[in-house]
């Protein structure tokens, strides 16, 4: 650790607080994170171990954040492991804020959304790819390079245990705004369509400036979700009325995407209603999003 | 999140809530990218062992006392398997000085750690060295752990043959599909017997992968040998000359076992490998007889130190 100056916090996260920071050396600038779990007698505890070696090999790919190394310390006779990772200037979040604040308040260029989804949706596949669900796609978790356009999946799993937590460390409540229907109505065999709902509720959040389904409690999300799509039935989504926390909801009439998005244009509304589709097994892939006709007017080559 | 490893299957992290997905990769249906994947980055884990002298005994004694670990344990041979590719990788790194043995037992000790907590098989330290010589302290270990884990890179998902013996027999001709599984259960055999074998590292692991699964087809059933050999070179990732190189050298290894379990009174190659054995095949495939291996001197904490970076 006494390789690099600590220069400032960045953000707050579930576990703890993460840090820009300089290599003395080389001038690099890194992100430094502390990773939850402390090191105990047996060596490095098994699930550390096996979350940052399966992190080590998501990290190749140049649409997640890479991981540089991994530090241990020895402070007050424990010992903590520092993930050291890549640094990018912002995050999704600050980034689409820096677009609805102040005077210079306007919409994302289209060609910037079209882009920075299309980079999103190769992170999620190559997530995917490797057997790997993230479980918790949202803005603050996608890093931006503003001047390069790139943007990176980060925030892999680490520790995210078998449920997304509800509270961070320091009590605030962890969004639900990101979470798939089924995931709220209780499913316990979820499955790749989760992340893609959440990408679905980041490419209008990117088109909007807003987010698009802003529950504070599962309920109240699930009815933010159900008002905008329509009350899910039987027909649409078979096997829906048998999960856990189905309920009797009112009966909503699905709203028109197109007019709820003005600003997106008919290919872009198709793939966003095949990333909000209801039946799980029926949303679109990451990898066959990439191949949507919303992309035929981007240049891939430069991916 | 468990994501327990798996030989044959690196990539995937299973859990309860991606075993479906697992399930679909095990198919090969949902990730015809996989076998880009692995083979994109197989060299990344492979050893090139220096030609010194002294890495190869230290590899030797590693692999024996893994095997005697494994033996006395009763430990799944892929624990054991993980643990030595981790040595070898390590060794392909750093240089241990030859006086300092005790640090290749350390080695091979902290290699089988690692190799348990990847496939989540409980393993103390205590189980690790029951039998001789003094015992390490957890602390001494635990750094030795994290020596490793850095100049692995954390890469502890390693790619081995096994990674594509799922891929190859895909290629099997269809008439001998019904003996898949006898035909992968005697590759992985195969494979774990001569995983010792010094040459081993030299080939890619996608190419002993191939060359394995050929040579198991052809103990169990000769005539489909030639079928499947003509459609495994139809692969864009497989030369025919390393191929036929690296089945040879299998052979090699092969026979030399059968042969001293036949005079050893034992009826198959199979129960040839013990930590005996390895360390004579280790031994025979040095120049000279020199004597390795006696573990006596102490061990200091700065151990670290002593292991040299070596210069590239
Ligand atoms: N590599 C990085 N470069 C720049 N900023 C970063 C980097 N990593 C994280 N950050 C900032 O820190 C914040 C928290 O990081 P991260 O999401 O990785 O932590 P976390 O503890 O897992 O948070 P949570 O689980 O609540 O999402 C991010 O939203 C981002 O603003
Ligand atoms: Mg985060």
């Amino acid at each position: 650790m006494e390789k690099y100056d600590k220069l400032e916090k960045v953000g707050e996260g579930t576990y703890g607080k993460v840090y820009k920071a300089q290599d003395k050396v080389t001038g690099q600038l890194v992100a430094l994170k502390k990773t939850r779990l402390e090191m105990d007698e047996e060596g490095i505890p098994p699930t550390t171990l096996r979350e940052i070696s399966l992190l080590q090999m998501l990290s190749q790919s140049i649409y997640v954040v890479r991981l540089l190394g991994v530090e241990h310390v020895e402070k007050n006779g424990k010992r903590l492991l520092y993930l050291v990772f890549e640094y990018l200037d912002t995050d999704l979040k600050k980034y689409v804020d820096s677009y609805k604040k102040g005077p210079n308040s306007r919409p994302l260029p289209s060609r910037l959304i079209q882009s920075f989804l299309y980079q999103l949706c190769k992170g999620v596949a190559h997530c995917h790819s490797h057997g790997v669900l993230h479980r918790d796609l949202k803005p603050q978790n996608l890093l931006v390079d503003k001047d390069k356009g790139i943007l990176k999946v980060a925030d892999l799993g680490l520790g995210r245990a078998f449920t997304v937590p509800l509270k961070s460390y320091t009590h605030e409540i962890v969004t639900l705004w990101y979470r798939a229907p089924e995931v709220l109505l209780g499913s316990t065999h979820y499955s790749v369509g989760v992340d893609i709902w959440s990408v679905g509720c980041i490419f209008a959040e990117m088109v909007r400036r807003q987010p698009l389904f802003a529950g504070d409690s599962e309920l109240q999300q699930l009815l933010h979700i159900f008002r905008f799509l329509g009350t899910p039935t039987e027909a649409k989504w078979p096997g829906v009325s048998s999960l856990r926390d189905w309920h009797d909801y009112p009966q909503w009439k699905p709203q028109s995407l197109s007019q709820a998005l003005p600003n997106l244009d008919s290919e872009g509304v198709d793939l966003l209603s095949k990333m909000l589709e209801y039946c799980p097994s029926n949303r679109i892939s990451a990898k066959e999003a990439l191949d949507h006709p919303y992309f035929n007017g981007l240049d891939k080559s430069q991916f | 999140m468990e994501f327990d490893f798996d030989l044959e299957n690196p990539l995937a992290g299973v859990d309860h809530d991606t075993q479906q997905l697992s399930t679909a990769l095990l198919l090969g249906s949902a990730n015809p990218d996989e076998p880009l994947t692995l083979f994109a980055v197989e060299s990344d884990h492979m050893s090139f062992l220096p030609g010194a002298l002294d890495q190869f005994s230290a590899r030797c004694n590693a692999h024996s006392l893994i095997v005697q670990v494994q033996f006395s344990n009763n430990l799944d041979p892929s624990l054991a398997y993980l643990a030595v590719n981790y040595v070898d990788r390590f060794l392909a790194k750093r240089e241990i000085p030859r006086e300092k043995t005790w640090i290749v037992r350390l080695l091979a000790i902290s290699c089988l750690s690692l190799a348990s907590k990847m496939k989540n098989i409980d393993l103390s330290p205590a189980d690790l060295q029951s039998e001789e010589g003094f015992i390490f302290d957890s602390q001494t270990i635990w750094r030795m752990e994290l020596l490793v884990l850095s100049t692995l890179e954390w890469r502890m998902r390693s790619i081995t043959p096994f990674s594509f013996l799922r891929f190859f027999l895909s290629y099997l001709p269809l008439e001998i599909r019904l003996h898949i599984q006898a035909l992968k259960a005697h590759a992985s055999q195969i494979l774990f017997k001569s995983q010792n074998e010094i040459k081993s590292i030299e080939f890619k692991p996608s190419v002993i992968a191939a060359a394995a699964l050929l040579v198991a087809a052809r103990e169990l059933s000769p005539s489909h040998f030639l079928p499947f050999h003509s459609a495994l070179l139809n692969c864009e990732y497989l030369n025919s000359e390393t191929l036929t190189e690296c089945c040879a050298a299998i052979d090699g290894y092969i026979s030399t076992n059968c042969i001293e379990a036949a005079s050893n009174g034992c009826d198959s190659g199979r129960s040839a490998l013990t930590p005996v054995t390895v360390l004579d095949h280790c031994r025979a495939g040095l120049e000279s007889g020199k004597t390795v291996g006696s573990a006596s001197d102490g061990c200091d904490a700065k151990m670290c130190r002593t292991l040299m970076r070596r210069p590239t």
